[in-house]
């Protein structure tokens, strides 16, 4: 995946376990990765860096997802940014809500590497 | 932890009610709690279930990408009659090894969703001490319905709904059979293949 290699994707989640997998994952096709802990620590390096793509998680503490997606939306850098979720929800309620909030997609945990990274190519 | 809220009763107004189990008549706390008990034993039974078949798929990889390293060892000290048959046995065990790595990926995650679980499990027990501990509630009914309802609302992946709709319509009995049905048409199957739910807006 050649024309990943200058793609910074910006990966959310509180479990270390779901970062490294990603960050294996997207690494391997050629993406830098930045990771984030939770909402707070992902909106600090946003309005810092720049992100090509975010990936997040819902339930996180201080600031989950769903927020992070509104509040990313809010600064013009991130206004067209494609914002995936990747969570264990599969509720149409919360999907909705992320739907709202100005996500971009919505994958349900586990991720298949392929297609996350299929995904990702797609809405890049 | 993931998605835990302090039960408060009232709190989940918006929520269907739970039925919960046993005919008004023959309702009794310590069968509510019986009841609250067993489901935090399905719930940890189907996550350590969902734990151990992950592990075993690690083992598996693990197990793979040993032959596979063993069969390059084996390539690389000459065992292949030409360069070019060499070459073609190491793109396959390369290309075995990469998908092992993907399985492995798919694997690893069942920690995060274990984790999840499991704190789900130990929200519903300090919330059922909590609980009992008030007699003015633990005596009420409708008070158990909405403890119920609102520990229904903390689970976030179908397969804990899916145990929780199980346990609840066991308990119930023919009672609760519309309410399983309702939860199977909304519960896409547990064993679901990886990535298989993906939804671009």
């Amino acid at each position: 995946m050649s024309g990943a290699c200058s793609q910074v994707v910006l990966a959310v989640d509180d479990s270390a376990s779901m970062r490294q997998m990603v960050r294996y994952t997207l690494e391997g096709a050629g993406y830098k990765v930045v990771q984030a802990a939770d909402g707070v620590e992902a909106l600090e390096f946003a309005r810092s860096s720049g992100a090509d793509l975010v990936l997040t998680d819902v339930n996180m503490p201080r600031m989950d997802g769903i927020t992070l997606v509104r509040e990313l939306r809010a600064l013009d850098a991130y206004k067209f940014t494609p914002m995936l979720v990747l969570t264990t929800e599969s509720g149409q309620d919360t999907k909705q809500r992320g739907k709202q909030a100005g996500a971009t997609g919505w994958i349900v945990k586990p991720f298949n590497p392929e297609q996350l990274l299929a995904t990702i190519a797609r809405v890049l | 932890m993931k998605g835990a809220a302090p039960f408060a009763a009232g709190e989940a107004a918006n929520e269907p009610s739970v039925d919960i189990p046993g005919a008004t008549a023959h309702w009794t706390p310590q069968q509510q709690m019986a009841h609250m008990l067993a489901l935090c034993d399905a719930q940890v039974a189907a996550a350590v279930a969902d734990a151990d078949e992950a592990v075993a798929a690690l083992i598996a990889t693990f197990t793979h990408l040993g032959e596979s390293t063993r069969e390059l060892g084996a390539i690389a000290a000459g065992g292949a009659s030409s360069q070019a048959q060499s070459i073609v046995r190491m793109c396959r065990q390369v290309a075995e090894m990469s998908n092992d790595m993907a399985q492995a990926v798919v694997a690893f995650q069942f920690y995060d969703k274990l984790s999840q679980r499991l704190g789900h499990v130990r929200y519903s027990l300090s919330t059922l001490a909590q609980f009992v501990c008030d007699e003015s509630q633990a005596g009420e009914r409708d008070q158990w319905r909405k403890l119920f309802t609102t520990l229904r609302r903390l689970y976030r992946t179908d397969e804990e709904r899916r145990v929780f709709e199980e346990t609840m319509a066991r308990a119930c009995g023919a009672s609760c059979e519309a309410l399983v049905s309702d939860a199977e048409e909304e519960t896409a199957p547990a064993q679901r293949a990886a990535g298989a739910d993906i939804e671009l807006f």
